[in-house]
């Protein structure tokens, strides 16, 4: 089996790509040291994995995230690179081809977005700069799949060799890689030395930390300032790094002067009018929050709600008839029927019926990632952010955490600065995931029918201006910011791409699926045995049941925030485990058989006002177990970790203290 | 002259980038804006917000005082 590396600067369509030569996911994990996502796929013609590098526009890191691709090519073990390039900014681009081909390995260039820049009138002659690069180079279109085929082909193609591309970065530089090639010795497998060499006069970090356990730290520093000085004074450059770009760039532009042709410039383009209103002066913010209403609306009132009640049904009717009735045939116990109908089908069931609406909004946010109004959200956002000590970058895991806080606490990484990164890491958990959907579609529909999405939508509004608000707490007290940066690309607009959108969504929506199946399945068993069981025995009242008494001493905590029973509080204590095992409690403890009737029997237990405010503490009251996992993993610090869960605690005690003695002042 | 003392729809070409914070130059390096590139400016958000300026195609994001710092000449 080959190992091919897809590596290319971000946006240039290396997922479409991806997903185009691969069929299926055969692992996805973490790199290791670091919690970037790492994907492997099974090429198609199951010859070969192909391995997604993160996206970089050079192999010397910025970030630490983007020296995983640098760590890749110095750890492991591939026959290939697959180089996706973006003809219409061809000259960036070849920037990190030109270091792919210095390494020596096989490259395959896929020539991507050929159609873009021929709109903008740029024709790349693919031959002359094959020729040029000599490596094999294709045009293709990756979101239709045009030329795909042919550049599968050449993937698992092993006749081809290459040496590595040979640039001359002037006599003072080449001797010095000489020099400091001649002392790297003692490791195995070392990547080509001149390669290391030049990494390392660029100020690449990962690759001085290699060459550091073969010569010493002071004499590499000597090297570097005695080279630096040589080239500084003979070839006149502001520094190494300057000199190697320069070099470069002059090899580029040979390069692209044979194979480039540029004709009229489209200075107009559709780009320029979308964003003419997307980021207007007046209609920025406003746009965005339309935008974000409409999804709200589509998720619940258009769309998800009609399918969600089809599948309730579903559920309730057919399902639950046919297992009453197996069960009877097989002559199941009564123990036996009451565990699988009030306590799986209830628990399990409550919960699916919201997967509709789920993948409904996971999406809607997959369409607003893959269109490239993101980066613009971000950039219109950013002005406020910074006030409050955060960039406009950190609006984007916070609506992808919209979606789930896990992947959205996964975003921040594209934040550069470590303490921006990790305030975004602890206020991502404010912004309503789609868990606690769930629990507020069973709410607004026994309270608010009238107001469904408006309700909804203000309680991601509370969470929006909480996690503001905190940020600028936080960040004027204990995480105070030395300086900031914010640099964002601007992709074009692009309408994604249905084959993308759907891998998308599904990536995202099986995880909420499978918990159904495991975590949620096992915790209705668990929750359904402590409402049957109590300390007088076996199907006691549940009254007097096991849940009741834990769930009771809680109570009188809740009762100043509106919900002092016992059933709030053992639901509140299941939802720790995931947010949406409230709504398979309340259905196990109501023992309701369907969303309509367990709605009806909780409008004795609550009044609107409590409900909200109940909806208000399950949606900042402590992220969910498998957020605290990521969060720990991210930040890497059990004290932040800690912070997250005792902050949010605080929070949402005190809003909902608000919410309820102020609503009961106001005679709500 | 400094990239802010220019109109949106302008151009200009950048000179100097030394005054600006190490890793913003870095990146904006990355993006293929440097000394010597050509930039229009696309788009100036409100109330000091980020400059969104072009370079050959590419689009970018910048704060506003950070192109403060950015010294242009008359393309």
């Amino acid at each position: 089996m080959i190992e091919i590396a897809l590596a290319g600067n971000p946006n240039t369509g290396k997922t479409s790509l991806f997903n185009i030569l691969t069929n299926s996911y055969e692992y996805v994990g973490n790199w290791s040291g670091v919690t970037v996502e790492k994907k492997v796929g099974m090429l198609n013609n199951k010859k070969g994995h192909l391995i997604d590098l993160p996206g970089i526009y050079s192999l010397n890191p910025l970030s630490r995230d983007e020296g995983v691709a640098t760590r890749f090519l110095i750890e492991e073990n591939f026959s290939m690179v697959l180089n996706i390039v973006d003809a219409s900014q061809l000259e960036r681009n070849l920037y990190l081809t030109i270091q792919l081909l210095e390494y020596g390995k096989p490259v395959v260039i896929g020539l991507n977005m050929v159609d873009v820049a021929k709109g903008r009138g740029i024709m790349v002659n693919e031959k002359k700069l094959s020729e040029k690069l000599q490596s094999p180079v294709l045009p293709i279109v990756a979101r239709t799949g045009s030329g795909c085929k042919e550049l599968a082909g050449l993937l698992t193609n092993e006749e081809q060799k290459n040496k590595p591309l040979y640039i001359s970065y002037g006599q003072p530089l080449e001797q010095a890689m000489e020099t400091l090639a001649a002392k790297m010795h003692g490791v195995e497998n070392l990547p080509p030395k001149r390669w290391l060499a030049l990494q390392f006069f660029e100020g690449n970090e990962v690759v001085h930390g290699l060459l550091k356990t073969m010569i010493p730290e002071a004499e590499l520093q000597r090297i570097f300032t005695e080279t630096e000085a040589l080239v500084q004074s003979k070839e006149g450059a502001k520094s190494l790094s300057y000199h190697i770009r320069a070099i470069r760039a002059q090899y580029i532009k040979g390069v692209l002067d044979v194979s480039l042709q540029k004709g009229e410039e489209v200075t107009y383009t559709l780009t320029d009018r979308i964003d003419n209103i997307v980021t207007n002066k007046f209609l920025g913010i406003p746009i965005f929050i339309l935008f974000m209403y409409l999804i709200f609306k589509l998720t619940f009132d258009w769309l998800g709600s009609p399918i969600s009640d089809m599948l309730d049904a579903f559920l309730t009717g057919p399902l639950t008839d046919g297992l009453t009735s197996m069960l009877q045939a097989a002559g199941a116990s009564a123990f036996i029927k009451a565990v699988i109908l009030d306590g799986i089908v209830a628990g399990v069931g409550g919960v699916l019926v919201f997967v509709p609406q789920i993948m409904i909004l996971f999406f809607l946010i997959s369409f607003i990632e893959d269109s490239g109004y993101m980066a613009r959200i971000a950039m219109v956002m950013d002005k406020t952010l910074e006030s409050i000590g955060l960039n406009g970058k950190a609006f984007i895991p916070m609506i992808i955490g919209f979606g789930c806080n896990v992947p959205g606490i996964m975003a921040a990484r594209t934040i550069e600065q470590p303490k921006e990164r990790l305030l975004t890491i602890i206020l991502t958990p404010l912004m309503s995931c789609s868990a606690r959907l769930s629990v507020y579609s069973l709410f607004v529909g026994a309270f608010f029918t009238q107001n469904q999405a408006l309700v909804v939508l203000s309680l991601y509004l509370l969470g929006i201006v909480i996690a503001l608000t905190l940020a600028k707490i936080f960040s004027s007290t204990i995480l105070k910011e030395e300086s900031s940066m914010f640099v964002i690309e601007l992709p074009p607009y692009r309408i994604p791409q249905w084959r993308t959108l759907m891998r998308n969504t599904w990536e995202k929506g099986k995880g909420f699926i499978k918990k159904a199946g495991t975590f949620i399945f096992g915790g209705s068993v668990i929750i359904w045995f402590l409402s049957y069981a109590g300390p007088g025995g076996l199907g006691v009242d549940m009254n007097k049941s096991f849940l009741a008494l834990i769930g009771g001493v809680l109570a009188p905590l809740f009762e100043p925030i509106g919900f002092g029973s016992w059933q709030a509080g053992a639901a509140l204590i299941t939802g720790f485990l995931a947010k949406e095992v409230v709504v398979s409690t309340m259905n196990i403890i109501y023992v309701a058989p369907d969303l309509h009737t367990l709605q009806g029997i909780m409008a004795n237990h609550f009044t609107s006002l409590s409900a909200y405010s109940f909806m208000a503490f399950l949606l900042l009251y402590v992220p969910c177990l498998a957020t605290v996992a990521v969060i720990k993993k991210e930040t890497g610090s059990a004290k932040w970790t800690w912070f997250s869960i005792i902050y949010a605690l605080l929070i949402a005690y005190i809003v909902s203290l608000i919410i309820y003695q102020g609503g009961k002042l106001l005679g709500f | 002259m400094v990239l802010t003392d220019i109109k949106a729809g302008g151009k200009a070409k950048i000179t100097n980038t030394e005054h600006v914070n190490v890793l913003v130059r870095r990146r904006l390096l990355d993006l293929g804006i440097m000394e010597g590139t050509e930039v229009s400016i696309k788009r100036i958000l409100p109330f000091g917000g980020p400059f969104a300026v072009e370079a050959g195609g590419q689009w970018v994001g910048i704060r506003r005082s950070e192109a403060k710092l950015i010294q242009v000449s008359h393309p």
